[in-house]
């Protein structure tokens, strides 16, 4: 029993942006005989929501919060789509992803000012890029450094493909003027196959000072530059890797001739001995 | 029960990372063994090398070849580890997988320019069957690499003067790029397409090579394009999707500039 809680924990945490639903489906298919295993799942659900940066409705309202592990451990569950705007804090049942006990919370940090600028200028920025995401900023190492998280999902399960773009960074506020983080781009297609596409790119940056305007400058070029560089892989990938596997056609532009090639020779034997 | 557990577990190896399907498959026979069997000959994965001892030269291994714990080279008809009573084609079908592997050593020559191959056939009681097997793999780099598995799996069955051919194709492919400037980049995955034909078979046991030297040659034409158009064609787009490169309000600002254009040009 715990080793099948170890296998399917690892299917949970491991769900393809928008599948998480079909992947649960699959595995209470796979463990219907040891009753409902689901319960037990929780960490996992946890686990995934946390570093996928899931996102949830808000009860009555139709706005988007999301998770994430950066957020202060006291007000655990923040609202990301409109940062502190609203200032909101949720319980959330991590199994079914729903929030509930919504209630104000305002926010309490030191970096107060600097974060609600960043969320200004995070919103701009997110606006221009990206046609579907939540973002939100959040005070966070005991108040020590600011969290900018970025998700932005498409799924189109219709059309058998899904993607998710993640982008986390931390800003150690009183210490230095560097940015570290991650961004992370997961895309699925699974139309008569299963085809995965995963990336993570460390991000490393420094900042001229701690103002919302040059570090949310900073990170929308680190994005970009990023997402170029990862288009050019792609082609890189194309014209390289890929060429070297196999061949479109042999170097000669022809087929295989079958007849002439292999133990039974077609003509050879009839004409005596010519052939290839 | 068994049966939606089977497809259930289908669904999910379909699902999950393919860079894992081994782990994955593994997870799923120890929590329901009796599902190992239809699991292993339904689910296709890189294919392993092995070398033949009595040929020196190196085979694929997959579930067509092994009875046991043990391997039979297409070279040397032999299992590996050594087996009294191996199951082994009879005498008429083995000649006929002498050919072909000779047939499909020109051909991985041609297309692939290095790789192993390996073809192994069987008997049925209305013809024979088969499975033609392609890897290859790729360093370009020291951070990059690459590698190609196809498993082609068909079924001949005589008809008058033409044999009926099923034609089930798997390219597993895995793309790996590592950069300061990219980061980690994976791109991986396997697609399966599948073909029926009738075709004649005037020159006996030659035509048969021929037959399905073309099936499994146009296949691999169309499934090597769909590859190309999957990995670096809509994986790229959805990239698009997720994040404009473009700057959204000038995209919007210039569609709305289309939009007004061409109802102008309408009035």
């Amino acid at each position: 029993m715990s080793t099948t809680i170890e296998h399917v924990s690892a299917f949970i945490e491991g769900a393809p942006p928008g599948e998480l639903a079909d992947v649960v489906a699959d595995v209470q298919a796979l463990t219907s005989e040891e009753g409902d295993i689901i319960p037990s799942l929780a960490p996992a659900f946890e686990r995934y929501n946390e570093a996928q940066l899931t996102t949830v409705k808000l009860p009555g309202s139709s706005q988007e919060v999301g998770i994430s592990a950066l957020q202060p451990a006291a007000a655990k569950f923040t609202d990301i789509a409109g940062g502190y705007q609203s200032q909101t804090s949720f319980e959330i049942d991590h199994i079914t992803q729903t929030a509930s006990a919504a209630q104000s919370a305002p926010l309490e940090s030191q970096n107060a000012d600097l974060i609600k600028s960043l969320i200004k200028s995070l919103g701009i920025h997110a606006r221009e890029h990206y046609p579907n995401c939540s973002y939100g900023v959040y005070p966070t190492e005991n108040d020590s450094a600011v969290a900018i998280l970025l998700v932005a999902n498409r799924y189109s399960p219709n059309n058998f493909w899904n993607g998710r773009f993640r982008a986390i960074y931390q800003v150690p506020v009183s210490s230095s003027t560097s940015i570290n983080g991650k961004i992370h781009v997961d895309v699925h297609y699974y139309e008569d196959g299963n085809v995965a596409l995963n990336t993570t790119k460390p991000i490393s940056l420094s900042v001229p000072s701690i103002s919302a305007e040059s570090i949310i400058s900073r990170i929308a070029t680190a994005e970009r530059d990023y997402q170029e560089e990862l288009n050019r892989a792609f082609v890189a990938m194309a014209e390289g890797t890929f060429k070297g596997l196999r061949r479109q056609l042999p170097i000669t532009r022809q087929k295989v001739e079958w007849e002439k090639v292999g133990g039974y020779r077609l003509g050879q034997d009839i004409s005596g001995g010519k052939g290839r | 029960m068994a049966d939606q557990q089977f497809d259930s577990a289908l669904d999910l190896l379909r699902r999950l990372n393919p860079r894992d399907t081994k782990k994955n498959l593994n997870a799923i026979n120890s929590i329901i063994p009796e599902l190992q069997e239809d699991l292993l000959s339904s689910v296709d994965q890189p294919l392993e090398v092995r070398r033949c001892p009595q040929t020196n030269r190196d085979y694929l291994l997959c579930d067509y070849n092994r009875d046991g714990d043990s391997y039979r080279s297409p070279w040397s008809n032999e299992f590996d580890p050594p087996l009294e009573d191996g199951t082994v084609p009879s005498e008429k079908v083995r000649k006929l997988e002498v050919a072909a592997n000779e047939a499909f050593d020109v051909y991985r020559e041609l297309y692939y320019e290095g790789g192993v191959g390996s073809v192994y056939f069987w008997d049925l009681d209305d013809g024979f069957a088969g499975v033609v097997l392609l890897k290859k793999g790729v360093t370009p780099g020291s951070q990059s690499s690459g590698e190609w598995d196809s498993i082609h799996v068909f079924e001949a069955t005589d008809r008058a003067r033409s044999s009926h051919y099923k034609l089930t194709s798997t390219v597993i492919l895995h793309l790996a790029n590592q950069s300061e400037a990219l980061g980690d980049m994976d791109l991986s995955g396997n697609m399966t397409r599948q073909i029926e034909a009738d075709l004649p078979v005037e020159q006996g046991d030659a035509s048969h090579i021929a037959n399905v030297g073309r099936l499994v040659e146009d296949m691999e034409l169309k499934m090597r394009n769909l590859l190309q158009e999957v990995y670096f064609g809509k994986a790229k787009d959805v990239v698009g999707e997720l994040r404009s490169l473009a700057p959204l309000s000038e995209t919007n600002r210039d569609r709305a500039a289309q939009l007004e254009m061409i109802k102008s040009m309408q009035k």
